[in-house]
């Protein structure tokens, strides 16, 4: 490969031809070299989880051996987390799905034979187009996640069907975007622009940084930290956060709401807010000091269970510290069903602090230039999309969709039946909830086909399952990240060739369309191509960004970067919205009101779950060396109910939902750090795939427990602690 | 002369293992060993006033290794930049070393059979990069540098800023690992973690010195027998050298 670029110089040491013993004779390499081996240094974009940390591949004989942070790269500056570091172990994990698989059982018996991928493709495409000429494009759904799936989803378009989803939206960020939407005129993208480092306080509600771990955000974090920033940590359970704060709040679960208006109420009341940036960009002040009089920290305190003096006090602590205060806005955040609401409280509590595009709070992106393709015009579906956005759920955002919507749509058939799902890098009975509903609505389906690199529980009722090469092994197109201080442009590209027969996910997209005569979208022979079109009114050509793995821009991260004309907000008004006149006319709160959660039975606690920092999701479990720090889950259960329960620290207990539904058996951890109306699990863990050797069954999986879900009805999100779990008899 | 050094400040810890990983991927150290471990300490009063800290433990490199005089085949030595390493050619695996370190940070590694532990990424050192922990570390908590130069920001942190060694009145050994915390967190990391008396300190070492000369000998002569054996080979030639 002529793009790769050779580093350092061509020098071999000579080898002492034999060592002498208890002489200290360490082995010195020079750069480039491994002894006597060229070492070659790919920069290129980790996808061990979603941020897209830069990272340098070494590579040694073709073998990628080492991935390493790459020290150019403006988001992570040469540090790479766990899982990062851990990259290879994905590219070498023996469980890795390796040939294309056309299913010979029962759906569901799991049992396949290895074809060729012509014989795959051209089994693909022909049902694709039976498909299209029976039932119409609108039929195939497809379920996305992660920059590599873009070439499908342009190829779904081309086919013809809007019905396209990612969990991103409503099992995770969709109703945050909503929310700030709703308030300041734009979401907040990924990475979410929280201006941690230069915070005098921060505020995290649920967020457990640290055991969620985001290289950059981490740095951000605990570089805050370092210069002196305050911390509020409200969460249920005593978080490695929370174990850094300032003030531990543990709350009450599904009673942020009410925690949010009281603070708005002290800011308000005691003349606490930023009244020259309210005056400046925003409207409905009257109003939202109308609303929230009421809601004094002790109707708060009723509410959430924390004492009205710590309400106060933190209040005022913000009142301090504003506008440098990083209230974050939160990832995972479809909890309870009044997401959107929640978000926009939250949203609320950062303008009053004048925090919005504020140094030390949220910062602003940047837009940098990009070229496109020339394409054909795609094809006007017949009808709309199945899974309500825009619909039953007013204010999903269209273009990532709403998984459960098509998930419904399939079982009931209504708007119109669904007939074959297309699933690219998700797990879906790990990553959605309700996964007997999903089981159920594969079920009625004539085509299910899954694109992944491991073979996750949901192959077992594939069709068909394409290995795709990992990401170290292939070309996804440019990562473009405006919500960065120094947005900037990023490129995956292959440190070594695919192994076995998989094949990068362009490739399998082109293929495709070749087979459905949609070629004309794929206008480009090699990634090289795309990527040069692509950069072009960037002024970078392909080959740099290929050598160096990203380049950075200037950003204009604040307001006051920008010229006063420019300091407008995309809502209808003009100015951030307080008070949301588009949330009034849909019949919806115009301002964030509190819902009491649903309560457990009696003798059930609320499932909470969070992150660990050395797994992704569902993603990471078989990888050897992440396995080896965390190879189950804990289930974390107050000291009192342990006592309650009969159970003791290290026991293994099966856990059971109000359904009925029992979990795999899950080791105990007795702890104070969590209130005792709540059980706590890690997620990713408890997974079913028999294929998996070393993940399958480690630990207890949150999400087969939840069989409940509370659904937000402005955007579709699937609110998932709203399920209550006991020790089971075994 | 260097006297490296490293500094963990665990108020920006979170204890992410990344440079445990980062370390194992370094060294290709076995799953289920590693020469760097993070943890949290297990949680101090009751709910809801409660504090841990997360810490991150490796070799020390101490002043005064308790881990050198024990090893029968002088594998085990201080080098001059008052680093703590191990010759593997040299060592047997016997593992009184790993008995008698204070922080647990030796173990014995299942693939090469030999002692395994930090060395501060000597290598690294040598080409003027910093250990692969710092290198990695998310929360930039790592620093690393030499304590003889006074500019460093090691000597900073050490000199200036009062990063504390763990060690206590029954074991001070002059660790070279230094932390930087809230005082309550770091009197919680040293009450959970205490440094162990090194086991072989006392008795054991009066006959490891007995045994060390007879030790050294059964090297000495595996290594002339495996020195005739690598000329013996090289005479017969390369065809018949098989790994």
């Amino acid at each position: 490969m002529t793009r790769r670029r050779f580093l350092g110089t061509a020098a071999t040491l000579g080898a002492g031809a034999v060592a002498v013993p208890a002489v200290a004779s360490p082995t010195v390499h020079p750069p480039g070299w491994s002894g006597t081996a060229r070492v070659e240094k790919i920069a290129t974009t980790c996808e061990m989880c979603f941020w897209r940390c830069g990272v340098l591949a070494s590579v040694e004989g073709g073998k990628v051996v080492r991935v390493e942070g790459n020290p150019d790269h403006p988001q992570n500056q040469g540090r790479l987390c766990a899982r990062g570091n851990a990259g290879t172990g994905l590219l070498h994990d023996p469980d890795r799905l390796k040939t294309p698989l056309l299913r010979v059982g029962e759906r569901g018996e799991g049992r396949f034979k290895p074809v060729s991928w012509d014989e795959a493709l051209d089994f693909l495409a022909g049902r694709l187009v039976k498909l299209r000429d029976e039932h119409g494009p609108e039929s195939v759904a497809f379920f996305p996640h992660g920059n590599g799936a873009r070439f499908f989803a342009t190829l779904m378009r081309a086919y013809g069907t809007p019905n396209s989803a990612e969990p991103s939206f409503a099992q995770c960020r969709g109703p945050r975007e909503v929310g700030y939407s709703l308030t300041f005129g734009q979401g907040l993208g990924s990475p979410e622009p929280v201006d941690l480092e230069e915070a005098r306080l921060v505020v995290l509600i649920g967020s457990h940084l640290g055991e969620n771990v985001f290289t950059s955000q981490i740095t951000a974090f605990a570089t805050g930290l370092a210069r002196g920033a305050k911390l509020i940590a409200v969460d249920p359970r005593f978080s490695l956060a929370a174990s850094k704060a300032d003030w531990w709040l543990p709350i009450r679960p599904g009673t942020d709401i009410a925690l949010l208006l009281a603070w708005m109420n002290v800011l308000i009341a005691e003349d606490l807010c930023d009244k020259e940036y309210l005056k400046t960009y925003a409207s409905g002040f009257d109003r939202l000091a109308n609303h929230v009089r009421e809601f004094t920290p002790e109707w708060a305190e009723a509410i959430t269970e924390i004492p009205a003096a710590k309400i106060r006090e933190t209040a005022r602590a913000m009142g301090k510290a504003k506008p440098a205060v990083a209230v974050h806005p939160g990832r995972h955040v479809t909890w309870y069903g009044d997401d959107t609401q929640r978000a926009r409280a939250m949203a609320i509590l950062t303008a009053l602090l004048g925090s919005w595009g504020r140094k030390g709070g949220i910062f602003l992106p940047t837009p940098i230039p990009r070229g496109s393709f020339d394409l054909p015009d795609f094809p006007e579906p017949k009808r709309g999309r199945a899974d309500g956005a825009g619909k039953r759920f007013p204010l999903a955002i269209e273009e990532l969709g709403v998984t459960n919507g098509l998930i419904d749509a399939t079982l009931s058939g209504d708007p119109y039946p669904i007939k074959a799902w297309i699933v690219y890098g998700q797990n879906m009975l790990e990553s959605i909830p309700q996964p007997a509903r999903t089981v159920e609505a594969i079920g009625k389906l004539d085509l299910m086909v899954v694109v992944d690199v491991l073979p996750v529980e949901q192959i077992k009722y594939a069709d068909l399952v394409l290995p795709e090469a990992t990401y170290l092994e292939r070309y996804d197109p440019p990562t473009i990240v405006e919500s960065a201080k120094r947005p900037f442009i990023a490129v995956r590209s292959p440190a070594c060739e695919p192994l076995y027969e998989s094949k990068p996910g362009w490739w399998i997209a082109k293929e495709l369309a070749k087979r459905l005569k949609l070629e004309a979208f794929f206008p480009w022979d090699t990634p090289e191509q795309h990527l040069e079109k692509i950069l072009k009114p960037t002024g970078f050509g392909a080959r740099e960004l290929l050598n160096r793995g990203a380049v950075a821009f200037p950003g204009k991260p604040y307001l006051e970067d920008r010229a006063p004309v420019d300091r407008t907000f995309d809502t209808a008004s003009g100015k951030i919205e307080l008070y949301s006149e588009a949330l009034a006319k849909i019949g919806a709160d115009p301002l964030p009101r509190y819902t009491p959660p649903v309560e457990p039975p009696k003798g059930f606690f609320r499932l909470i779950y969070g992150r660990a920092p050395v797994h992704s999701f569902a993603r990471s479990q078989n990888n050897e060396a992440l396995d080896a720090l965390m190879s189950e889950n804990e289930v974390w259960l107050a000291t009192s109910v342990a006592r309650d329960w009969g159970v003791t620290e290290g026991q293994r207990i099966v856990l059971e939902n109000v359904e009925g539904v029992k979990s795999s058996p899950v080791r105990v951890k007795v702890t104070e750090g969590i209130r005792s109306d709540c059980a706590y699990l890690v997620h990713g863990f408890g997974q079913q795939s028999r294929a998996l050797r070393r993940a399958f069954g480690r630990g207890a999986s949150d999400n087969s427990l939840m069989s409940r879900v509370s659904v937000d009805p402005l955007t579709g999100g699937t609110g998932m602690r709203v399920n209550f779990v006991r020790a089971a008899r075994a | 002369m260097a006297r490296y050094a490293m500094v963990t400040d665990l108020r920006k810890c979170v204890a992410c293992q990344a440079c445990t990983v980062a370390c194992s991927a370094e060294w290709a150290v076995p799953a289920g060993h590693a020469r760097t471990h993070v943890r949290t300490t297990p949680l101090a009063g009751s709910f809801p006033n409660l504090t841990s800290s997360p810490v991150v433990g490796q070799c020390n490199q101490c002043d005064h290794p308790p881990c050198v005089e024990p090893c029968p085949s002088g594998a085990t030595y201080q080098d001059a930049g008052g680093i703590v390493r191990v010759d593997t050619d040299v060592c047997i695996g016997c593992g009184f070393c790993v008995d008698a370190c204070p922080y647990e940070a030796r173990f014995i590694n299942p693939r090469t059979k030999k002692v395994d532990k930090c060395d501060f990424c000597r290598p690294r050192i040598e080409r003027g990069e910093v250990p692969a922990c710092v290198a990695t570390c998310t929360a930039h908590a790592k620093y690393f540098g030499d304590l003889e130069d006074r500019n460093s920001e090691v000597s900073r942190l050490v000199f200036r800023d009062g990063a504390r060694r763990m060690e206590t009145r029954t074991v001070a050994v002059g660790p070279n690992v230094f932390y930087l915390g809230r005082p309550e967190h770091l009197d919680l990391v040293l009450s959970s973690y205490p440094p162990r008396p090194p086991r072989l300190l006392t008795a054991g070492a009066a006959w490891t010195r007995l045994l060390k000369p007879l030790v050294l000998a059964m090297v000495g002569m595996t290594f002339a027998g495996q020195a005739v054996a690598f000329f013996t080979q090289l005479h017969k030639g390369e065809g018949d050298f098989e790994e």
